[in-house]
């Protein structure tokens, strides 16, 4: 690949996929990638390779805390506790002169410098690599139901989401909020029905709205469902893998069914780190089928092959195909 | 949710919940650390508490200039190669004070472990930080202090020759390498 016909190095490209790239380099690098098939095959081969990486899994034997841990915790919280109440007579002492003020000031600047830092701090975990292991279910439930049934239905257009079924998400899993006339279902998906090797997997923020048709209500949602089921069930990855494998298998799981499509054009959700609500945009689902039978990728083709379904458990191909507007009709920004 | 950093300062104040939570975040994770590196679950678990305890006791010298994500690792790392010390018999990659456990091991680890044996060790060990403790770079390079384009460049090396091992490898023993590729799953939406 070299840099006369690829205005990005294979080093860059790597550092794209790992989220370390700033955003405007980012969003060029991206831009190339979607028109350029070497890149893509280059993209596919280091996914390939963390893919592979991934089935070696360590399982932990689930233990509390140990006593020799328990011991040293205790002793430390005793001595500091000791130390605590020797203190006052030093502080009284403290109190009285002038030194009091100039460590006063030396704690608010210490304060302020911690509050910096942390701040500092709290910017990065923003940063995709954030967010190596699941978080509390608490942080991936919504807890205004009507904010989330609000926020389901902003995915398309409300003269399909009016009549639309509505899921939200409840510790057991997805859960009708609201009975549907059309066939349509919506709901807000999480960030576990991204890859299983992102770096924004287990990414408590993202929220994806997302209206399904008929007919990918009954063979695409399914695998939200099934996915967020394992996950609260606490099986780890390679399990989630494996079963998801199984069940196309067993055919438990269905294959995507003729004209099955959603519709994610809410400026509401929060897609992941890097793009945060994207732009709006229409998916169409089908058993794995050649890019090139819908122009995909090609130039100034708006069609685009989401290749985060290729080689994956499920077998199926998507394409997107971004619009111009919202699901409110607002103006859409220009990808 | 609390950040591990706050966890940290409350568990400098006196907090014992603060440090339940931050063992209850990073058990798992580190003794998947040791676990990979020892490839021995019983040292594993036992320098898991090692990194533990030495937080305990360093607690109050904890300063919030790092993340606590890479001030564990820091004392991980360190604890590891006080390990490979002690067995300097071990310094093939996966070994510790015993052999590799294989029982029951399925195929496809032991051939990820035998791909990741051919890197050269830093690139391995920046590869397993990336990959298995999904740090940045910049955790990285401060971890092992060497300059971010430099883990960039590393990253990349053992990539590519990770690659090219597993495609050979693909040519030569189809069956094993169609039991080790966990296909890429996909995801519905643009994330």
């Amino acid at each position: 690949m070299s840099t006369n016909r690829h205005p990005i190095e294979q080093e860059e490209l790597m550092a794209y996929l790992d989220g370390e790239l700033p955003l405007d380099r980012a969003r060029e690098t991206s831009s190339h990638v979607e028109l350029c098939p070497e890149c893509q095959t280059l993209a596919a081969d280091f996914r390939g390779v963390s893919q592979e990486l991934m089935a070696w899994e360590v399982e932990s034997p689930e233990v509390g805390i140990p006593s020799e841990i328990n011991v040293a915790l205790g002793e430390r919280l005793q001595k500091r506790e000791a130390a605590k109440i020797s203190s006052p007579r030093f502080h009284n002492r403290v109190l009285t002169s002038r030194w009091v003020w100039a460590g006063a000031l030396a704690i608010v600047c210490v304060a302020v410098g911690l509050k910096l830092t942390l701040t500092s701090r709290n910017r990065n975990d923003d940063h995709s690599t954030a967010y190596p292991s699941m978080a509390s279910i608490e942080q991936y439930l919504m807890p205004d139901r009507n904010a989330e049934i609000a926020m389901a239905r902003s995915a398309a257009p409300e003269a399909i989401s009016s009549d639309a079924r509505i899921l939200v998400l409840g510790w057991r899993g997805y859960e009708t909020a609201i009975e549907g006339k059309n066939g349509f279902v919506c709901v807000v998906e999480r960030s576990w029905t991204s890859p299983f090797n992102s770096a924004q997997f287990w990414n408590p923020k993202v929220r994806g709205p997302v209206c399904f048709n008929p007919a990918a209500a009954r063979s695409i949602l399914p695998l939200t469902i099934k996915r967020t089921e394992m996950v609260l069930g606490g099986l780890s990855k390679a399990q989630m893998i494996d079963s998801i494998k199984v069940g196309f298998d067993n055919k438990e799981l269905p294959t995507p069914e003729p004209g099955a499509m959603c519709y994610m054009m809410s400026r509401a959700g929060y897609l992941n780190d890097a793009v945060g609500h994207y732009v709006p945009h229409l998916m169409f689902y089908f058993p794995p089928t050649d890019k090139s039978s819908w122009g995909a990728d090609l130039p100034d083709s708006p069609v685009t092959l989401n290749p985060q379904f290729q080689g994956g458990p499920e077998p199926i191909t998507e394409f997107v195909i971004p619009v111009s507007k919202w699901s409110d009709g607002t103006a859409a920004p220009v990808m | 949710m609390t950040s591990d950093e706050a966890l940290m300062l409350e568990f400098q104040s006196g907090s014992r919940a603060a440090f339940e939570e931050l063992f209850a975040r990073y058990r798992k994770p580190l003794y998947g650390f040791f676990g990979r590196r020892l490839n021995n679950p019983e040292r594993a678990e036992d320098l898991a508490q090692e990194t533990f305890l030495a937080v305990i006791r360093a607690a109050s010298r904890y300063e919030p200039r790092a993340s606590v994500r890479t001030y564990l690792y820091g004392i991980a790392l360190k604890l590891l190669a006080a390990e490979r010390r002690k067995f300097l018999t071990s310094s093939t990659f996966g070994q510790s004070a015993s052999e590799p456990k294989t029982d029951g091991t399925p195929e496809c680890v032991l051939w990820v472990r035998q791909a990741m044996e051919k890197l050269d060790a830093q690139e391995r060990e920046i590869l397993m930080l990336r990959e298995y403790e999904q740090l940045s770079y910049s955790e990285i390079a401060e971890l092992l202090r060497i300059p971010v384009n430099t883990v960039r460049s590393r990253l990349f090396r053992s990539r590519l020759a990770l690659k090219s091992y597993l495609e050979s490898e693909a040519k030569t023993n189809p069956a094993l390498r169609a039991s080790a590729g966990q296909p890429h799953p996909g995801k519905r939406g643009m994330q």
